[in-house]
């Protein structure tokens, strides 16, 4: 018989780290090995209280432990927020399709990620640079956060990052502090049509859902096919396989079929960044 | 001339005199329901052969769908920090089921039995249910499965097929589980006569005439996940919204409908994930943390429902996700029928400017 689809395996957190005030990665080490690709999703179970989806935002390559990235703006995430290390949590999946890597080979990738959309970026970025001369040793990338404080990854992003061969990375912020040097604004202010070029790359897009929503139109303007915008989409994604329904986006299932899509495959219908 | 069959004949149509007889050999080797008249509808109920009453032999399909017996309202999945596996099914025959049930089936199977994800709770139900359908006779005025592709008899499957005559029940074999059975069981029945089956084919077709003319005026004017295609922008869903009050009955008392909702409790001594029906008219349903919901508005849930029902279902599985058993209709205490709004689009799309199709 097949293995009990609903069962979650059994994980402990064993690190906690505090990104900004309301995010928090942890560090997840599964029972049993688990295998993941770059993009796709976990349903993480808080014993007792309720299931909630997120993409890993670590190597697929490690098989031994994950890290996800949690905002806190739920019933399990905000327990997650108030938990210690050695909470025992359970894990199923993964699920969906994750980014399409091999697709990518030979282009340029422009990645626009905001506030805590960088966390499957996180897992997308450190997969990409791995191998970043299949990708014309070109990551471009152009993330946004509220203020400084709230970026995640701040020790990456800050510093060895940027110092990557092949890596472009601006920053910006809609609210500055003292501190900050950087640009003021949304993230499609650093957005530039010469950045890359536009008709040998694939631009790949995670944020709040306003943010994907500017940022599509902006690669659309740039001259992005719709087939060339990859999105991370975020909606009621609940059993993990296509049954429950929850998070449909009309004939696909984001837990399935998702939870990336290609703007062209989602565009025509209602409501989709809602 | 009536005879008893013996080994080695034909037992893939036979007769049996009384319906008793054949339902105690049933009752004798596995639990039997069988349905049972509450105030207008019929319901499935344990058989107990011990009571001396006359079935009850449902006309037409029962008031509740048969999704109940392979995917209960409510169920335990999972257990935490143990792992919990599907209880042991013992065999069980439901009888009375109708061509519209069994249609239902056949999508859920599509939806549970999917290679990939097979559900292990559905499956080893499914796998221990033994059929027993029945011809439909006298069809209810919400009974509409001649719009939706079907018939009020069924071609396939089932286990057993039982027709009522008017000498004894025509039985016919659909499965080797049907067929094991009848041979197990060869002395309770006789070779089906010419006649019955001729009397039988004259009532099927009655029966489907008569479906045919009740619902003539629902009839559409293209295929029907066409029109729902076609129709995206229309402002019928949210008219038609405004006869529903959300209760969520159609979803609950829909065969086909199967979107459910996982939940986490906390028991005495064990954590436990639970899986409930849910429905999509359910204003939360698509809601995620944070308060997004890209379906707040009533009619655009309807909308959903429909496009599930009739396009998305069938681009993804090849058949649409209705049957036409009408039990929508009954259920809308508030005159929403599911007729009547296929009806209006495709009246709206005949009128709509050959340009503005798409396809």
């Amino acid at each position: 018989m097949n293995r009990n689809l609903y069962q979650p395996i059994n994980s402990e957190i064993i690190e906690i780290i505090d990104e900004s005030p309301t995010i928090r990665s942890y560090v997840v080490v599964p029972e049993e090995p688990f295998k993941f690709e770059t993009g796709q999703f976990v349903e993480l179970t808080w014993p007792g209280v309720g299931e909630a989806p997120f993409t890993p935002s670590s190597s697929p390559a490690n098989t031994e432990k994950m890290e996800i990235t949690i905002m806190k703006v739920g019933h399990v995430t905000e327990l997650l927020h108030e938990c210690e290390k050695g909470q025992k949590i359970g894990i199923r999946g993964p699920y969906g399709n994750g980014y399409p890597i091999d697709d990518f080979i030979g282009k340029q990738v422009y990645i626009v990620g905001g506030g805590v959309g960088l966390a499957p970026i996180r897992s997308l970025f450190l997969t990409l640079i791995d191998r970043i001369e299949d990708f014309n040793k070109s990551v471009v990338c152009r993330f946004g956060a509220r203020t400084p404080d709230d970026f995640i990854y701040k020790e990456a992003i800050f510093g060895p990052w940027q110092e990557i061969e092949g890596v472009d990375m601006k920053l910006t912020v809609d609210k500055a502090d003292d501190n900050w040097k950087g640009n003021v604004g949304v993230v499609t202010t650093i957005c530039n049509e010469q950045d890359v070029d536009v008709s040998n790359t694939v631009a790949v897009i995670c944020g709040p859902p306003i943010m994907m929503k500017f940022a599509t139109l902006k690669m659309l303007e740039f001259g992005f096919k719709p087939t060339q915008i990859y999105l991370s989409m975020e909606k009621n994604m609940s059993c993990g396989f296509g049954k429950c329904g929850h998070c449909m986006i009309g004939k696909y299932y984001v837990c399935k079929d998702g939870p990336v899509f290609t703007y062209e495959q989602i565009k025509d219908y209602p409501n989709i960044w809602d | 001339m009536k005879h008893q069959i013996n080994q080695g004949q034909r037992v893939e149509i036979v007769s049996i005199s009384k319906l008793n007889i054949l339902l105690d050999a049933v009752a004798e080797q596995m639990e039997l329901y069988t349905p049972k008249k509450i105030g207008d509808h019929y319901t499935f109920a344990k058989y107990d052969s011990s009571i001396e009453t006359p079935l009850d032999f449902n006309n037409i399909r029962a008031y509740t769908p048969i999704k109940e017996f392979l995917f209960p309202l409510r169920e335990l999945v999972a257990i935490f920090p143990e792992s919990v596996e599907p209880d042991e099914v013992k065999p069980f025959a439901v009888f009375g089921l109708k061509n519209c049930d069994l249609r239902s089936i056949e999508i859920l199977d599509k939806v549970f039995l999917e290679e990939e994800f097979q559900d292990p709770f559905y499956q080893r139900r499914r796998e221990k249910l033994f059929i027993i359908s029945t011809d439909c006779f006298d069809p209810t005025e919400s009974c509409c499965c001649t719009l939706f592709g079907g018939q009020p008899f069924t071609q396939s499957g089932f286990d057993l097929n039982v027709s009522k005559t008017s000498d004894g029940f025509i039985t016919e074999v659909g499965s080797n589980k049907g067929r094991d059975f009848v041979e197990k069981h060869l002395r309770l029945f006789t070779d089906a006569p010419e006649a019955l089956l001729i009397e039988r084919d004259k009532t099927r077709a009655k029966t489907q005439k008569q479906l045919e003319q009740n619902n003539s005026e629902y009839e559409l004017d293209a295929p029907v996940n066409k029109i729902l295609e076609n129709s995206t922008d229309s402002e019928v869903f949210d008219i038609e919204s405004q006869k529903c009050v959300e209760c969520q009955a159609c979803t609950r008392i829909c065969p086909t409908c199967h979107c459910f909702y996982l939940y986490d409790t906390r028991q005495k001594d064990y954590f436990a994930k639970m899986n409930m029906w849910d429905s999509c008219i359910r204003m939360a349903y698509a809601a995620v943390a944070g308060g997004a919901n890209p379906r707040k508005v009533l009619g655009d849930r309807i909308k959903h429902r429909l496009m599930h029902k009739f396009s998305f279902f069938f681009d993804r599985y090849g058949i649409e996700m209705c049957v036409g058993c009408g039990r929508c209709i009954d259920a809308d205490s508030h005159g929403m029928d599911i007729r009547v709004v296929l009806k209006k689009l495709s009246e709206e799309l005949r009128t709509k400017p050959k340009a503005e199709i798409a396809k």
